[in-house]
């Protein structure tokens, strides 16, 4: 219990010290480079044709981020409004809070990458565990390696240009982008639902196909180094059936290292496929940072990025958290001191 | 001594040019640069700017690859996008691996409190991801080139290289070699870059396609957010460009496809060069198959 206390003050030291690190990076690098931060955002934005009616905004901002004072105390009072959660007003709608349009694009993310990475999770472990049991001798077997690390080694926003051009453009299958139909009112209706489904199918399926191949892969060689385990040996010597070993026992066994992988990409989620909705015009929070960075609209930019920085290193932590009470093989001095 | 050193790693290479991964990769790699830099050398400047041909030409006589909306011919624009995003990977991965490496070595070979905040340090950069980072100053600094990407994107490709260096050096440090070495005097540097160095080649050389593949990766992901250098071709802004002018809805499929293949293959030959190393660096995998 003391060591498992002592492994988790580390994790935590680990997990405070990512954020601080973060939001200190993200509170320098604008002050880098050279001239105002603010006016350097709105000339850049006033030369790009946007508006130029900046001055009051620039005062506003001025006195939010305290930016008339010296750097400490820009620093510290930036580390408070982030501690309360404000992360400023929108430069390209102005009077939008960056938390607001980050809070109604953060749902699109999540509910289509957590339903994606379930699925492509579940199939690729059940057909690597197959494909591990039969061994590496069969030509099928060795086919579906191939195409599953073809798939593992592209960029994952490769597969949705292609399936945008193929289901979307040549065979009109599906809808080419957006997440529901315009001119829909979102609400709670069946017909909704399914225009939603509709929308998110194209998407989903290219990363579903891409994260496949990563799952397929780590199942097969989990099983494939169970094989030789003494239980197996044991339970084929008591004459189990071939399908009850694989899944009763090699299946079981490889489950928990194969889930840690999933919550660890459960974790990625919110940062982990900004480029696959700019390609679909989905609203979540890849669109969201795509749309600021042509509008250059920086603080939602900068919101989006602590955002995910924040998530990720809340699931590493939760991870860490939970995984030595789930495995107790787990020994917490390795663990810290690889 | 010496002698035995240089033979050993002529050993090395003629493994790696034996192995059929890192043998295939390595083909399609240079067949890859072998077109793009033949054909650069066939381009006339002046027909790199926009209008040089007809729009939307499909694949032919007049342009072997087509030309896009903006009446660019495709091949033209890759033959000066695939040596600009090799460039990028190989200034990232140079950079990114000689940061890495001597961050691992300082930290795995001091040790003590040198060790513990730079592995604190190495473990804050792994996790989160590095696009983030990439995605901030990218906006801050509009308009870059392609070599001042890439400085920026190797600038943050050091956490991974520095964590393997740094576990390498741990378990060389105590071997005897080592140990006869600070005996007989040699101060910490030469020990570095005379008995651990030579251990830590093949090591590196791995590391450095990985950078190399995570370079060019982020150099595609940032063009296509919009950040990639405007004035300048890579296989990203290709994409980029393909997709803002939307090539899909207008059927114009030569204009993304061919960079689209180009990367696809890319990455495929740099990820087996990669396997290959790994299979001669670790002959226990091997075996495994």
């Amino acid at each position: 219990m003391i060591a498992y206390l002592r492994y988790l003050s580390e994790r935590f030291v680990i997990f405070v010290v990512t954020i601080f690190v973060s939001v200190t990076v993200v509170f320098f690098v604008p002050r880098l480079v050279p001239g105002h931060p603010l006016t350097a955002v709105f000339s850049t934005m006033a030369a790009a044709g946007g508006r130029l009616n900046a001055p009051e905004l620039i005062e506003e901002y001025n006195r939010l981020f305290g930016l008339d004072k010296g750097l400490w105390e820009q620093y510290v009072s930036f580390l408070r409004e982030l501690a309360r959660g404000n992360l400023g007003y929108s430069i390209g709608s102005f009077p939008s809070h960056v938390s607001d349009m980050l809070r109604s694009a953060i749902p699109w993310t999540i509910g289509l990458l957590t339903l994606t990475t379930l699925i492509s999770w579940v199939l690729g472990s059940l057909i690597g565990a197959v494909a591990g049991w039969r061994g590496g001798k069969s030509r099928f077997v060795q086919a579906l390696v191939s195409v599953a690390l073809v798939l593992y080694t592209i960029p994952y926003y490769i597969l949705a240009i292609i399936f945008v051009f193929l289901f979307a453009f040549y065979w009109r299958i599906f809808p080419l982008s957006g997440a529901y139909s315009v001119g829909l009112r979102p609400g709670l209706s069946l017909d909704f639902a399914l225009n939603v489904l509709r929308h998110a199918a194209l998407p989903a399926l290219s990363m579903i196909v891409v994260s496949l191949g990563w799952w397929f892969l780590s199942m097969r060689s989990l099983i494939t180094s169970l094989k030789g385990e003494d239980y197996i040996l044991q339970a084929e010597a008591k004459g189990l059936s071939n399908r009850r070993i694989l899944w009763a026992y090699a299946f079981r066994n490889a489950l928990l290292p194969q889930s840690t992988g999933l919550a660890i990409s459960l974790g990625r989620i919110v940062g982990g496929a900004l480029i696959t909705e700019v390609i679909f015009a989905y609203p979540g929070l890849g669109w969201l940072i795509y749309n600021s960075i042509t509008s250059i609209d920086f603080p939602v930019i900068q919101g989006g990025v602590l955002l995910i920085v924040f998530s990720v290193a809340l699931a590493n932590f939760v991870i860490d958290m939970v995984y030595p009470l789930i495995d107790p093989r787990i020994r917490y001095e390795q663990a810290g001191r690889r | 001594m010496a002698e035995v050193r240089v033979e050993a790693q002529r050993g090395y290479a003629g493994e790696l040019l034996r192995n059929r991964k890192f043998f295939i990769g390595m083909i399609i790699f240079l067949a890859l640069l072998a077109v793009a830099v033949t054909g650069s050398l066939f381009v006339d400047p002046a027909q790199r700017r926009t209008g040089s041909f007809p729009a939307r030409l499909p694949p032919g006589r007049g342009a072997p690859l087509g030309t896009d909306s903006l009446g660019r011919s495709v091949a033209i624009q890759m033959s000066e996008a695939v040596p600009n995003s090799l460039q990028v990977g190989l200034i990232a991965a140079f950079l990114g691996t000689l940061i890495g490496a001597l961050i691992g070595f300082i930290s795995g070979y001091f040790g003590g409190v040198v060790d513990a905040v730079l592995r604190i340090l190495i473990d804050v950069f792994l996790s989160v991801p590095s696009l983030v980072f990439l995605i901030l100053i990218a906006s801050l600094v509009r308009g870059v080139g392609v070599q001042t990407m890439a400085l920026v994107i190797g600038v943050f490709a050091w956490p991974s290289p520095a964590r393997q260096v740094r576990a390498q050096v741990l378990s060389l440090k105590e071997r005897a070699f080592v140990q006869i070495a600070r005996l007989s005097g040699m101060s910490s540097l030469e020990i570095i870059f005379r008995e651990l160095m030579p251990h830590m080649l093949q090591w590196l050389g791995a590391n450095f396609v990985n950078a190399f593949i995570a370079a060019i990766l982020a150099e595609s992901g940032l063009s296509l957010l919009g950040l990639g250098p405007q004035r300048e071709m890579t296989l990203g802004m290709m994409i980029y460009w393909a997709l803002s002018y939307s090539a899909i809805l207008q059927n114009l499929w030569w204009w993304w496809l061919t960079p689209i293949l180009a990367l696809m293959f890319l990455f495929l030959s740099l990820y087996m060069i990669h396997l290959g190393f790994d299979e001669v660096s670790n002959p226990r995998l091997h075996s495994q198959g």
